[in-house]
């Protein structure tokens, strides 16, 4: 830190000091001038896109894809992975019996159609397609779905997905070590598979769809098992359209078209890359200049910036996420083991202003289901809003007129954005007389302690869907999500007749009356407040003219399997820069 | 102090620059609450939060001077606010580091044998431990960071250059006769430490602490941006520069403002002590 000292100190006054002071001032003034001009001509990037597409509206194969995440990818196994990042990758690699359209709607992938459900909506028939291929050239039959399934349910693969199979006859005991088959799930023929659930759920179908139950070889698993742990996760052999070329971990995974691929055609890029740890500011740099093809998740001030050009405009979809924030509070801790307490915070926290401070990317709410999920009502009776008085009448019904005698600790996350998020509600709640002291701790340590009885009274909780239905968010309160450490149910919130209603609605095969029950759960969470619900992110993604077949998908996001490039690309004149939208010209 | 000490650090201009910087951020740092426009805490979300979400900019809105942070906080008042903060911390940590490094240095110095290797390896192993983690593991450790804790961890760990100074000067001042002397009339250990050695090694304390408290000013910012510094939502330049966030890009005065400050209170101290390093040890 010490800056070094001039060792010729003695040599003031001596001869060539005026020379040399005036050198001194040239060098500055000159270095003064240039820095002007470097500000001055600064190479500003386009106004809108640099390139325009070849004009062509058939879809064709050919090109690279370039696209990026800002962190690292964890892992191409999908029975490990359990993040987007994973999930974009595995995505290109693999294919479910079940798939989402791009209406949220369930459609058969794998599997020639739904399944045929009997047995009281217990037993799932699913025909599989004939000729599917994996990547290694072996055709998939009904043994990879059960192997999978296997391999999936053991306890060896450690997959965060097991909880949503335990319905399954057999599965928890075959998880536990305690019997070597699984007696819920059959072959009945080379491309007949049948599975048998304890009790009727409806939303198998759904868990079904998840990449958790990725059909995978079962040579490629075993080969790569004595390996290393987690050894198959860089050499992913699926069905899916893309197969992987290489993966750099870290900088880059590379994948190629499969010519193999089931559906075709299937015209897409013959290349596709995929950069990791790409930070926001420098992928939105690297996209604005053309040598990314699409990006999603940017800086604010890049997102303002989107935002406001007319250039981009056709190039670019904005939509609210399938994800809830809140400020979650603890109902077995004092002062949150009152209701009125905590609805007086659901009512104090100021959404308008908090979805300002995020430069509008969160769309204000009041209740637990975002808007795309079925259940959700602008006008549940029981919404929570914004209103300080009606948030000091819960505060006096709860015995506290004048606020609360002591301060109350909420642990956030180690991110700024938390940090000053946090700080918006609090100044809120300052408002209605609760002293909020931030404990700011590193996201392990906010994931652990927040899943734990008795530990945090009150914490910022977010939740992100893992399939379109009401049940996904809704069991984060039932009673049974409790448990005295790792607790789905971090608010540990007990109410018997909201696990009656989650009960009752599980089984229930017709979807109206299923709607009814989630919708008098979500107004039975919002009216009981164990998170003051707060906003849904919106989401933001860009691509560049010449991506063709591109929408973000409403269950995977950024989900490129079906992208084809335009190309040549042809680069706009930079005298042409105006911010309308480009078209594509004749070379 | 010595005459022609006090002539030499007038002779050196940019001591005399330093000096100015040290009193400037300092005062600052003492009369900032009473000089601040308005209540650092306060978001004024109507005013300093545009319609798009972005903080109202220097001057557009009157009575904020330098505009909003991104919670619409009036930006001036913050800066103000976190000289208090900065200045509290450095000098206090700086106080704690001096006091902890002097004592060590003073006995392993003029004991030596076996306590001075004793103490001298233990000042090794605090070297050796990278600073900032380990600043950043006592932070995890205490369940409420706040203000004081911040001071003692950096104090903790930063006393240990000033030991080694503190025992080579003892070193020497320990031959000298009136040392000696001293010694020789029975006067206890502690007299002979305080009234002969100390005021003897002094100088160069003097010189290392003055620059140490820029390092801490540094390491508070540092840890402030980690978010291992105080408790929001009380400002400190550091925290200022982590909470600009995604705006840093668009908005460079966000994240300008306190680095200037931050600049000129190191720059000050590190300028005010390297003039006293060279007015009071005339022979380097």
């Amino acid at each position: 830190m010490r800056s070094t000292r001039r060792s010729d100190g003695s040599a003031a006054g001596t001869r060539g000091d005026g020379w040399r002071r005036v050198r001194g001032v040239a060098v500055v003034v000159v270095l003064a001038a240039l820095s002007v001009a470097a500000v001055r001509h600064w190479p500003e990037p386009p106004i809108g896109p640099r390139y325009v597409g070849a004009g062509d509206p058939t879809p064709r194969s050919g090109g690279t894809f370039v696209f990026a995440g800002g962190s690292n990818i964890r892992t191409f196994d999908p029975h490990v992975a359990y993040d987007q990042l994973s999930y974009m990758g595995i995505r290109l690699l693999f294919d479910g019996l079940l798939d989402y359209d791009r209406d949220s709607h369930l459609v058969p992938s794998l599997a020639v159609a739904l399944p045929e459900v009997s047995n009281g909506g217990r037993t799932f028939r699913f025909e599989l397609r004939r000729g599917v291929r994996f990547h290694n050239g072996r055709e998939l039959t009904a043994d990879d779905v059960v192997w999978s399934m296997r391999a999936l349910l053991s306890s060896e693969s450690a997959s965060p997905g097991y909880p949503f199979y335990k319905a399954i006859v057999g599965a928890p005991d075959f998880h536990a070590g305690k019997r070597d088959d699984i007696p819920g799930i059959k072959k009945l023929g080379r491309y007949t598979v049948e599975f048998t659930l304890t009790e009727p759920d409806h939303t198998f179908l759904n868990a079904m769809a998840l990449p958790f139950a990725y059909p995978v070889p079962r040579e490629n698993y075993e080969r790569w098992a004595k390996v290393g742990p987690d050894a198959v996760g860089r050499h992913p052999v699926g069905t899916g359209p893309f197969e992987l070329v290489r993966w750099e971990r870290g900088v880059e995974a590379v994948f190629k078209r499969f010519d193999g691929y089931w559906n075709q055609p299937h015209p897409g890029p013959d290349e596709m890359v995929f950069l990791e740890n790409l930070a926001g500011p420098v992928a939105t740099a690297r996209f604005r200049n053309g040598d990314l093809d699409a990006i999603a998740g940017m800086p604010a001030v890049d997102y303002l910036f989107f935002k406001k050009s007319r250039a981009w405009k056709p190039y670019l979809d904005q939509y609210p996420g399938v994800t809830i924030w809140g400020l979650a509070m603890n109902c077995e801790m004092a002062p949150f083991d009152d209701v009125h307490v905590r609805r007086a915070v659901a009512f104090a926290i100021n959404r308008k202003a908090l979805s300002r401070a995020l430069q509008g990317r969160a769309l204000p709410t009041g209740q637990l289901l975002p808007p795309a999920i079925p259940g959700y009502d602008p006008d549940l009776p029981d919404r929570q809003y914004y209103d300080p008085e009606r948030a000091k009448e819960e505060m006096a019904l709860a015995g506290h007129p004048d606020g609360l005698a002591a301060p109350v600790t909420a642990w956030i996350g180690d991110s700024d954005n938390s940090r000053l998020i946090a700080q918006l509600w609090q100044q809120d709640l300052r408002e209605i007389g609760i002293d909020v002291a931030l404990r700011q701790v590193s996201f392990a340590t906010y994931l652990e302690a927040t899943a734990k009885k008795d530990t945090a009274q009150m914490f910022p909780s977010g939740w992100n869907m893992d399939f379109p239905d009401a049940s996904n968010f809704l069991f984060l309160f039932d009673s049974h999500s409790i448990h005295p450490s790792h607790s789905d149910n971090r608010s540990f919130y007990r109410n018997p007749e909201l696990d009656r209603l989650l009960a009752k609605a599980r089984p229930e095969t017709d979807p109206a009356a299923r709607v009814k029950l989630y919708r008098e759960a979500n107004d039975i969470v919002a009216r009981d407040a164990p998170w003051a619900f707060l906003y849904t992110p919106l989401e933001m993604e860009v691509w560049q003219p010449y991506v063709m077949g591109y929408r973000p998908h409403p269950i995977w996001l950024e989900d490129y399997r079906d992208v084809w490039l335009d190309l040549p690309r042809h680069r706009v004149p930079q005298s042409r820069y105006r911010d309308e939208p480009a078209r594509a010209e004749a070379p | 102090m010595d005459p022609r000490a006090l002539r030499r650090f007038r002779k050196n201009k940019g001591a005399l620059a330093g000096l100015v910087l040290v009193l400037t951020v300092t005062t600052l740092g003492v009369a900032g609450p009473w000089l601040a426009p308005h209540d650092p805490n306060r978001q004024f979300r109507d005013t300093l939060v545009l319609a798009d979400g972005l903080p109202a900019g220097p001057g557009s809105v009157p009575g904020h001077l330098l505009g909003g942070d991104p919670l619409g906080r009036d930006e001036l008042s913050r800066l103000m606010y976190g000289a208090r903060v900065s200045m509290t911390v450095a000098y206090a940590a700086t106080a704690l580091a001096v006091l902890i490094g002097v004592l060590v240095g003073l006995v392993s110095g003029y004991l030596g044998g076996l306590v001075d290797g004793a103490l001298m390896r233990f000042v090794d192993v605090v070297l050796s431990m990278p600073f900032l983690l380990l600043a950043i593991a006592m932070q995890r450790v205490w369940s409420a960071p706040g203000l004081w804790v911040l001071c003692l961890v950096l104090g903790v760990l930063s006393w240990t250059t000033l030991a080694r100074v503190t025992r080579a000067k003892t070193l020497e001042a320990r031959n000298h006769d009136y040392v000696a002397a001293a010694r020789a009339l029975g006067y206890p250990h502690r007299r002979v430490l305080l009234r002969h050695v100390l005021p003897n090694v002094a100088g160069p304390i003097i010189a290392i602490a003055t620059i140490m408290v820029a390092q801490m000013i540094l390491a508070e910012s540092a840890l402030s941006f980690l978010g291992l510094g105080v408790r929001p939502p009380t400002a400190s330049w550091g925290s200022m520069l982590s909470e600009a966030g995604g705006l840093v890009l668009g908005m460079p005065r966000l994240v300008v403002y306190p680095s200037i400050f931050i600049a000129a209170a190191v720059f000050g101290f590190n300028l005010f002590g390297e003039g006293l390093r060279d007015a009071l040890d005339p022979k380097e």
